[in-house]
Parts: C-alpha cells; structure tokens; sequence
C-alpha cells in the first residue's frame, strides 16, 4: 500500500501532525489498512496512512477469536478487509469479586415510588458488563491507539462494546460510510496552511491593505482616525509594487493616486463589514471603528433596555431591524447593519445583552 | 502470541463456487436447513440429524436463479435453525466432492429481516472503493517505476 512504500524520510515533521483533524480523532480506517500503516519512526505509537499522522483508530467487525484473561479480553475483529486483535482492559465492573457498591445498598435506601437509584446504577452496570463480554461471531465496536507489540498489530481499546445488530442495519451503515470518509478526508492528502501560504503573494493589495488596516486597528485600538492618518500605513503597498510589465502604464496614475485610490477602496471594505462606519458623511473624514465607539454602544445598549420593557417587545426582545432603525434615528443614519451586528456581538459578549433568539436581543 | 484467522472477505452467494479453496469469506442467504446424512446429502432426504454430519443449505435468488450454498455447521453447533430465515455465515470454502463448494462455518448468525438490496449494495460500494483506490495507485506507482 501507499504507507508501506513510504520512505522515512518523507514522514511529515512532528510539529505538524498536530494541524492535521485526523491526528486527534479516531479514524475508521479498514482493518487492513490499519495493519499496513507505517509506524513513525520520530515516535513510535503514531502510524501514517496517506501520510496523515493516525493513532487511534475506531473499528466495527466480527469477533472471530476470543480469549478471556484475568485483567482483559483479546478479541480477534474481522471487518471483512483483515483481523486485528484488540486488547481489551476489564474495567472495575467487569470484575465479580469487586462490588464497591453492594455494601451501600441497604432496604431504607430505596427511595418513595419504587424508584431505587443504586439498584438502577446497578443495573446499568450489569448491562454495562453484559456488552463487553462477546462470544464469537458476535459484532464488536472497538475505538482506542494503535500498538505494535512483538510485532503484532493491536488496539489498546479505550472503548468497546457489543453491538446489537440483528439485521445488520448498523454495519451496513458502516460500510457505506466507510468508504465516503476515505473519499473526503483519508484519501486526500493534508494540505497544510504553511503549503497554502504561497498563495500570500498572489493575494490582491486590496486585501493585504484591508489585512494591514484590520491589524493596525486591531493592536492599536483605535476608536477613530482620519483618512490621511492611515495613508502611511498604506504606502508600503504602493512604492513596493513591482514595475509593471506593461511599459505603457509607466504614465498611469502618479503613486499618489494609486494611494489615494487603495484607501477609498480599503474603507468601503471595511465599511462594508462594519468595522468602521462615518457618523456623518461629507461632513469631515473622520472613520469611527464601531465597536471601540462608546457612544455607539451605550446607545444600543440604551435602546434595547429601554425597548425591552415596552410591552411589545417584553417578550421576544427587539428585533435587529428594530434596533437598527432606533440607532439611526438616535445616533447616527450611517450605521450600517453589518456594523450594528458587530456591536451587538461585542455587548453579548460582555453579557450587557442577551439574545433572545434569532437576530432578537433583551437586556435587563 | 494470539494466532488470528485470516480476513473474511464478503462474497455474494453466487460467487461462492468461485472462490479458491481455503479461502475465507462471509456470505449471506435464505436457509434452508437440510439435517442429512453426509453420504446423503444430494438426494435432501431428512435421515436424522448428527451433529458431526450436519449440514445446512443457504439459497440466495440472483438474476432469476436459485444459488445454494452448503455449509458445514460442526464448529458451531449446538444452534437453533430457524427455517426460512436470513442468515450471515462466516467460514471456510472447502471442496466438497469435487463439484462444488461447501463453507466451514465459523459464524452463523441469523439476521432476518435484513435489507438484501441494501446490503448487495455496501459490499459492491466497498469493492468499487477499493477498486478504485488501488486503480489510482497503480497509476501513481507507474510513473515512479519509469522514473
């Protein structure tokens, strides 16, 4: 198989296994894959299918060979694809001379309306032990690592128990499934973000400035700014774009347009978002970031509490329509919704609302 | 060490007859239990029911034909045969008097009221899986071997 060709030296480095989803689920891998996949020979305990990091597995198959010992139960589990032997610890409970239980149970405990929770814990418990002891040809659930002891392929169960499945519908399930999960997830290879990273450069100025913005806005916290504050934090954008193949735009718009005309596009970007919004248009240049605007979210805070006590809204909250149209008639007619909701966002975070349901909110 | 026996692969019944001797598989079918003598058997006459002789015959419909498929039921005996009913067996492909196939069960488990439709077509949508897996390997292997 593809594990088993897999030269050492390709193992993913170790730092990363972390970054693959699969690392830290149990993968439904075929029992025969999990007997291919090759062990990490960084850390041994971890083995690569498709050069995915995988250590604990979650299996469904037959038992075919059983044996009892003192402490476990080694089930032999076939899928149809292979067999894997799965150690498997008896707990506490599985253990009959142990019944830390059976000295608390006393007559006077059980309780009014026949209701006695310790002789129900103990039922449970006996249902409990009756699904982890399997006769052969009995249907096994299994998840828990991967061991490789004398040379043997196993799982350390973490979890196990009898599947009831007198018509099969369960592993039909499985074997259905089985082979989407390969499709989506197994089978393609991990792409991590460093790989993607390349994609940066062909990232467009306007998102790099709008990144740039975010960030500066974001470490500085800034509440407002003016366009020609920003300008400098743009031009870096600017001045270090290359050359431009076409000779002829070398008589295009002067870098101080260019500047100029990033910045307008960077705004209505944010603006759009809602993380910055203008008070009053044309009125001067000033850029609000909405929600390190405390104006601005007292008065939202305001018009819910107050409209929360009015009878028509008492009930469900005020709807974000409605609060929308009570901000701009109180504060401000530019706010935008996508502005409003990052507001609302940052006043249920500090728990000074609640949402109600769906785009409703209340505040006490 | 814990010898383990081999993968019991799903066959349909009626490529019971194709698979090679020893080999182990699982297949599904009506039962139809014939308790005969073992040098009886073909005729299907009821003689008596022995338990080192025992024999059970599972039949399957496919394309407008009956398959049958013997088994051999001495590794898991004693059982309660529900005639008529659905049943799963794990086992064995042996020859048997050189005709045809007979399986050594090693699990016979009664699973009436199975959806067959639905079950035929989890073991075919598990061998286009791998079918497919291993078509896409051979062609990333091709082009290492030239290489």
């Amino acid at each position: 198989m593809q594990a088993a060709t897999m030269d050492p030296a390709e193992e993913p480095p170790s730092m990363l296994w972390g970054l693959d989803p699969l690392f830290s689920a149990f993968a439904r891998l075929y029992v025969k894959d999990i007997l291919q996949m090759t062990e990490s020979i960084q850390v041994p305990g971890i083995y690569f299918y498709n050069r995915h990091p995988i250590y604990k597995v979650d299996v469904l198959g037959t038992v075919v060979y059983k044996k009892e010992r003192e402490d476990f139960f080694c089930y032999g589990v076939d899928d149809g694809t292979g067999v894997i032997n799965c150690l498997c610890w008896k707990s506490q409970l599985l253990k009959p001379e142990e019944d830390p239980i059976k000295a608390g149970v006393k007559p006077s405990d059980v309780g009014q309306g026949g209701f006695n929770p310790v002789a129900e814990l103990k039922k449970l418990r006996q249902a409990q032990q009756e699904r982890r002891r399997l006769e052969l040809g009995e249907l096994l659930r299994v998840r828990g690592p991967v061991k490789t002891s004398r040379q043997q392929r196993e799982i350390m169960a973490s979890t196990y128990y009898r599947v009831d499945d007198p018509m099969m519908a369960v592993q039909i399930e499985w074997m259905m499934e089985v082979p989407q999960l390969y499709r989506e997830f197994y089978d393609k290879p991990l792409l991590l973000k460093s790989e993607g990273a390349a994609g940066i450069s062909t990232e467009t100025p306007l998102s790099k400035a709008a990144n740039i913005m975010r960030r500066f806005l974001d470490q500085k916290s800034v509440t407002r700014f003016r366009t020609y504050d920003v300008q400098d934090l743009l031009e870096p954008l600017i001045s270090n774009k290359p050359p431009s193949a076409d000779e002829h735009s070398v008589a295009g718009p002067s870098a101080c347009r260019q500047l100029q005309q990033l910045l307008k596009e960077v705004l209505k970007t944010l603006q759009d978002e809602g993380l910055v919004y203008q008070r009053a248009k044309f009125q001067d240049e000033v850029y609000y970031v909405t929600t390190g605007d405390k104006d601005l979210l007292i008065a939202v805070k305001d018009i819910i509490r107050e409209d929360s006590k009015k009878n028509k809204y008492a009930e469900k909250g005020c709807h974000v329509l409605h609060i929308l149209s009570a901000v701009r008639q109180r504060h401000s007619l530019n706010v935008s919704r996508a502005a409003l909701e990052l507001v609302l966002k940052a006043l249920e975070c500090s728990s000074d609302i609640i949402s109600t349901s769906d785009n409703s909110y209340t505040a006490f | 060490m814990f010898l383990l026996p081999p993968a019991a692969e799903f066959r349909f019944p009626w490529e019971v007859n194709f698979v090679k001797e020893g080999e182990s598989l699982r297949t599904f079918g009506r039962s139809v239990f014939h308790c005969v003598d073992l040098f009886d058997w073909l005729d299907l006459e009821l003689v008596s029911y022995h338990p080192e002789s025992s024999r059970a015959s599972l039949s399957a419909q496919h394309a407008s034909e009956e398959h049958q498929v013997l088994v051999d039921t001495i590794f898991i005996e004693p059982f309660n045969p529900i005639i008529g009913a659905q049943y799963v067996v794990l086992g064995e492909a042996e020859k048997y008097e050189g005709t045809g196939v007979m399986i050594r069960a090693r699990v016979l488990n009664c699973v009436d009221g199975v959806n067959v439709a639905l079950l035929q077509k989890a073991i075919s949508g598990q061998r286009d899986f791998f079918r497919e897996r291993e078509s896409k390997q051979g062609d990333v292997a091709q082009p290492a071997d030239t290489t």
